[in-house]
């Protein structure tokens, strides 16, 4: 079975689980994500979910709860998202799960762009924050 | 560019503008100006207000930590959505236009802030644009240090030496600052930029300090006090360390006269080397398309050389094979196979080592590079049914040259009949092609002005003189100096670079004006003036020869390999057509069941049940399935290789071998007309009920067949359109249906061509009498019932011929001699020389006849054969001979009574053994009673004919044997039962299909070496000629 992946975030770089455990899988990646070098940041991120899509869950169900990423982040989410919507052209269960704070219109219209660009099931989640 | 694009353009400004501070005058500045590049005046206003309003929207979030401004996530993602967008639409090489145009908004307000450069990055990830190319646009836009841009997609000009490691130079004179050139590899464009004050100028334009423009193609910047730097020098820097085959090419006083005595060529001359495209200019009739057949070699001129790397073209052709490649102005694709196909079996036929996966590759690469790749699998279809565009036909045209890498590369009016889009396109891939160190000349007509800047050199033709020779924008600028016109130093627009090479042939071509302002014929210059004027003024520079042999890639396959790819790439063709191979397949075969439905007759009114024997109708149909078989056998191969006229042109260029490519067309044509035979066989046999000679009907048809396609082929390489081509099938159809033998009797046509007693000579030649000939007498002899009787029935025909008319008629010949020899006996004095001439004209008939029935029955002996004549003929040899006839008529009474008792012993041992009704019920199953009725010509009037003292037998030719006096002649009554030739019998149906092969056979030689073409061209020059004479008088 795939090893799961767990990066701890910091200030500059998101926390990131994924864990393809079938009892109790869970994917996502949350935090602020502005790393020094984005390439190397995601690449065992994107290793990982290519590894993954070889022998994908009967469902997936990505979380994305980003309170900011920068411009050369967001090519890379896409990256990810790109993965994901081959994953469900290959007839595979996905979802992406698009939470952000109730008040961020920024964060919201940066989750519908990302529907438009992709083709995968994708779901605005709203939270609030205490 | 489209208003959805250009709307994706401003929202990406709009994003990068509005970043850190916000949007900075200068450029909003550079916006406008970008603006009104693309715009008309109107809409700019509107664009402008959209950005404004997008640049200022929502000030840029704070973080929670610092002051320091980020940008939205929103913007972000926005902006991979509008690159995505853009991916869709725009080539790379308009996407790194669009790269190159962020930078310079950027540039424009020099504020080069993380953010900014942030998102243009992610822009140039998105467009797949390298790591490499991005830092070198990036240090091209913003370095001012030298030491930034030391790396070879760099050319700086300037006039003191740079200290750089990588980067190229061009060494100038006298400029302020430098001119820094920065070439984009992958998608092959050129940027500028200028560091210093001077007023420097391109295409036209003035250059502003430290913007960036494109370099296009042919472009040209002017520098205030030294030599102009063309865009071809630019590119031949960044070229230089490609390894090419050095070249040069020498066109040496080149003479040519037409066959017909007209001028073509007077002293054309220039000398090129390799890396250039060269443009061959001129008025319809100049003498383009005549220099471009010399300079390939497919003319010989008068006088005059030409030099490949110091090899005459003329003379020694062999060294210089696969060096020259020739595009014509024809289509040269197979329309029914598709892209990748075209050019895999051009590659096939060019490549003689290369193993099937080189080949593939090379094909796959081909396609690739000419942006053909996306299309590979789609027919090419004809230039009417377009299934690809008239540009990528042209460059799938110039892919079949380009495979075999020739070092020189000739292109006959590249551009005619396609859109401007196309023109540039295939004049793109040119212009790249001499880049790579081709030389590349190109006879071009009307050029649009891009096209026109894209050559080197420009070589202008005017009633065969050489008229200008060198840069085409100079050339603008010579004609207008000749002709003294204002602003001559200008060759081209000044605001908009474009040139307008007509000019060049409203000046060539000007006409003197009579004093009411009438243009007179007679032209202000002549041509040879223009010519005089050129040389005076000009010399031809000879380039320094090379030495090396110029090497092609142009390995020829043995012929028997040729003969196979021929084979598969014809073969393939017909396939793809479905329309073809239905039409194939089932034509025959519905033909054979109409006309065998049609004519299967039942003679009682009463019955339904069809009896073989009664069919009268069954000549009719051997005849008519001969006719279907010529017919359809001329149909298929008629257009065969009139088709391939243009591709057979260009295989010649390559020296294909036309016996592998003929055989290959012969052998699929045979394998159709085997198919189309045997479908048509099957079916009408079986309908008619004609037993057991499948096997015999078909290889009937099928050689009729074979020899119908090596004349349909013969028609096809001789005839220049469709529509004469089926004018001739009649022509041909006619003669072969009339001189058949069925139509009209051989015995009754016009005296002038017939034999008495032989088949007409003229009919020898036509195929369709020895096929019904042979299908007659076979289906007559080897039938199950006849078979049995054949051999008494011919025997009992003898015989009862001598019996019943012979023997009386020579009996009578003879009487009619002794009664003049009386007469004149007794009548001494009275019309003696018409007795003799009685007695004489009698005697050589009588002598004749006997003296053939003693060579051929030599049972019955007469001693007195030689007395027989005027002199010794009297009352004792009147007696003996008549003693010879008597013994004889018992002779053959014998021998038909004789025969005549076996027939009837069979008969009735037949009735015996199976049955009474078996004799009739095989006779009814198996012959036909109406075939019998015309071997043995049952409804001859005149059974015996007297000719040139002999008597000719008219009935039973079936039974007849064919005459034997002369040792290889094969000539014969028609439908002996055999035939004779060289001292040996053969059956007739075997020997006729001989003759019909030998025909088939003969028919090679002419069509190898176009025999009828070369007839038909002779007939029309003498009209030609003829027309002229008449002209002179």
């Amino acid at each position: 079975m795939l090893q799961p992946l767990r990066i701890q975030g910091t200030d500059d770089t998101p926390t990131v689980i994924l864990d393809s455990n079938p009892d109790n899988p869970l994917f996502e990646i949350s935090g602020r994500s502005l790393p020094e070098d984005v390439v190397a940041f995601y690449e065992p991120i994107l290793e990982w979910l290519d590894e993954y899509a070889k022998n994908p869950l009967p469902k997936t169900v990505f979380n994305f709860k980003l309170e900011y990423f920068n411009t050369a982040s967001s090519k890379l989410l896409l990256d990810i998202l790109l993965k994901l919507e081959d994953m469900y052209d290959d007839g595979h269960d996905v979802l992406v799960r698009w939470h952000y704070p109730e008040d961020d219109e920024d964060m919201q219209e940066a989750g519908e762009e990302y529907a438009d660009i992709v083709e995968v099931p994708f779901e605005q989640v709203p939270y609030s924050i205490d | 560019m489209s208003e959805e694009i250009l709307n994706a353009l401003i929202q990406l400004f709009a994003i990068i503008a509005k970043q850190d501070e916000g949007l900075h005058p200068k450029e909003l500045e550079y916006i406008e100006s970008f603006l009104t590049q693309q715009l008309g005046k109107e809409s700019v206003e509107e664009y402008l207000i959209r950005f404004k309003k997008k640049a200022s929207q929502q000030d840029s979030k704070k973080t929670r930590r610092s002051d320091k401004k980020l940008t939205l996530v929103s913007d972000s993602v926005r902006i991979l959505g509008l690159c995505k967008k853009i991916n869709k639409t725009l080539n790379r090489r308009q996407k790194v236009v669009v790269l190159v145009r962020l930078f310079e908004m950027v540039n424009a307000s020099r504020q080069f802030t993380a953010q900014r450069m942030a998102i243009i990055n992610t822009v140039a990830e998105v467009f797949n644009i390298s790591k490499e190319e991005y830092y070198e646009i990036h240090n091209f836009v913003i370095s001012e240090d030298i030491k930034e841009l030391d790396f070879d997609a760099i050319l700086f000009v300037d006039d003191q030496e740079i200290n750089c490691k990588k980067c190229r130079f061009i060494k100038t004179e006298y400029i302020s600052g430098q001119i820094i050139i920065l070439r984009v590899k992958s998608a092959e464009l050129y940027f500028l930029r200028y560091t210093g004050i001077d007023n420097i100028m391109l295409n036209g334009l003035p250059v502003f300090n430290n913007r960036i423009y494109l370099f296009a193609t042919g472009a040209t910047v002017k520098l205030p006090r030294a030599k102009p730097i063309y865009y071809s020098d630019v590119v031949a820097k960044f070229m230089a360390d490609h390894s090419v085959i050095r070249l040069s090419f020498d066109v040496i006083d080149i003479h040519y006269r037409f066959p017909s005595g007209d001028i073509g060529l007077r002293r054309v001359s220039f000398s090129e080397t390799q890396g250039k495209l060269i443009g061959i200019m001129g008025a319809s009739g100049s003498g383009k398309t005549t220099l471009l057949n010399v300079l390939t070699g497919i003319y010989t001129p008068t006088s005059g050389q030409v030099l490949i790397n110091g090899i005459d073209l003329f003379k020694e052709r062999d060294n210089l094979e696969g060096v020259l490649g020739y595009v014509p102005q024809d289509d040269l694709l197979i329309e029914e196979l598709t892209v990748f196909e075209n050019l895999y079996y051009n590659a096939l036929l060019c490549f003689r080592d290369k193993t099937k996966a080189e080949i593939t590759e090379i094909v796959n690469k081909t396609l690739k590079s000419l942006g053909l790749y996306q299309i590979r699998h789609l027919k090419v279809g004809n230039i009417f049914n377009k299934l690809i565009s008239g540009g990528q036909r042209k460059r799938l045209n110039v892919a079949l040259e380009l495979m075999r890498e020739p070092a020189i590369l000739f292109v006959d009016e590249p551009t005619t009949g396609l859109s401007s889009r196309d023109s540039e396109n295939v004049m793109d891939l040119l212009r790249e092609l001499a880049l790579k160190g081709k030389l590349v000349i190109a006879v071009i007509h009307q050029p649009s002005s891009d096209i026109y800047k894209m050559f080197d050199n420009m070589l202008i033709l005017d009633a065969g003189y050489q008229v200008y020779y060198g840069n085409p924008i100079e050339a603008i600028i010579y004609f207008k100096r000749l002709d003294n016109q204002v602003n001559a130093d200008v060759g081209e627009c000044p605001v908009c670079g474009t040139v307008s090479p007509e000019l060049i042939f409203n000046i060539l071509e000007a006409k003197k004006v009579d004093e009411f302002g009438h243009y007179l014929e007679e032209r202000k210059v002549s041509p040879k003036k223009w010519e005089e004027y050129f040389f005076s003024l000009n010399k031809i520079h000879r380039v320094p020869t090379v030495n090396e042999l110029p090497k092609g890639l142009l390995h020829l396959p043995s012929k028997l390999k040729q003969f196979i790819v021929f084979l598969r790439r014809d073969l393939k063709a017909k396939l793809s057509n479905s329309q073809y191979v239905f039409l194939t397949l089932t034509e025959a075969p519905l033909l054979g069941g109409i006309l065998s439905f049609l004519i299967r007759y039942i003679a009682d009114p009463k019955s339904k049940i069809y009896i073989f024997y009664d069919n009268v109708n069954l000549p009719a149909y051997i005849f008519m399935s001969i006719v279907v078989a010529l017919f359809l056998g001329l149909l298929i191969s008629a257009e065969e290789i009139f088709r391939d006229r243009k591709i057979l042109k260009r295989e010649k260029f390559l020296n294909l071998n036309r016996h592998s490519y003929l055989l290959s067309k012969i052998f699929i044509l045979f394998m159709i007309s085997a198919i189309q035979a045997f479908e048509y066989t099957i079916i009408g046999n079986t309908i008619l009920g004609i037993k057991d000679m499948l096997f015999i009907f078909w290889f009937a048809l099928f050689s009729t067949y074979v020899f119908a396609v090596m004349l349909g082929l013969n028609i096809s390489s001789s005839f220049n359109s469709a529509v004469t081509i089926y004018i001739m099938i009649p022509l041909i159809m006619i003669p072969l249906m009339s001189l058949g033998g069925a139509f009209f009797s051989f015995d009754k046509l016009n005296r002038k061509i017939s034999t008495i007693g032989k088949v007409p000579p003229i009919a020898e030649f036509m195929q369709s009498r020895w096929a019904y000939e042979a299908l007659m007498v076979y289906q007559f002899k080897n039938n199950r019932f006849e078979r049995i009787f054949f051999d008494l029935d011919k025997d009992i025909s003898q015989a009862d011929f001598k019996q019943v008319h012979w023997i009386p008629a020579i009996k009578d010949r003879l009487i009619e001699a002794y009664d003049a020899l009386e007469t004149m006996q007794e009548e001494r004095q009275v019309n003696i020389d018409s007795l003799k001439r009685v007695i004489d004209d009698n005697l050589k008939l009588v002598y004749n006849e006997i003296k053939e029935e003693l060579r051929k029955n030599p049972n019955v002996a007469f001693d007195y054969l030689d007395k027989l004549n005027l002199k010794d003929f009297d009352e004792h040899i009147y007696d003996a001979t008549e003693e010879y006839l008597d013994a004889l008529n018992d002779y053959y009474g014998q021998i038909f009574f004789n025969k005549d008792s076996e027939k009837e012993a069979i008969k009735t041992y037949l009735a015996k053994a199976k049955g009474p009704y078996y004799y009739v019920g095989l006779r009814n199953r198996y012959h036909n009673e109406h075939i019998e009725d015309i071997v043995t010509n049952k409804f001859e009037k005149y059974k015996i004919l007297e000719y040139n003292y002999r008597l000719i037998q008219q009935t039973d030719p079936i039974f007849q044997d064919p005459d034997n006096s002369s040792w290889i002649g094969f000539r014969s009554h028609f439908f002996a039962p055999k035939k004779y030739f060289m001292g040996h019998y053969y059956e007739t149906f075997w020997f006729n299909m001989a003759v019909i092969w030998v025909m088939a056979l003969l028919l090679y030689p002419p069509l190898y070496f176009e025999h009828f073409r070369r007839f038909i061209e002779w007939i029309g020059k003498i009209k030609i000629t003829g027309k002229k004479s008449l002209k002179k008088n």
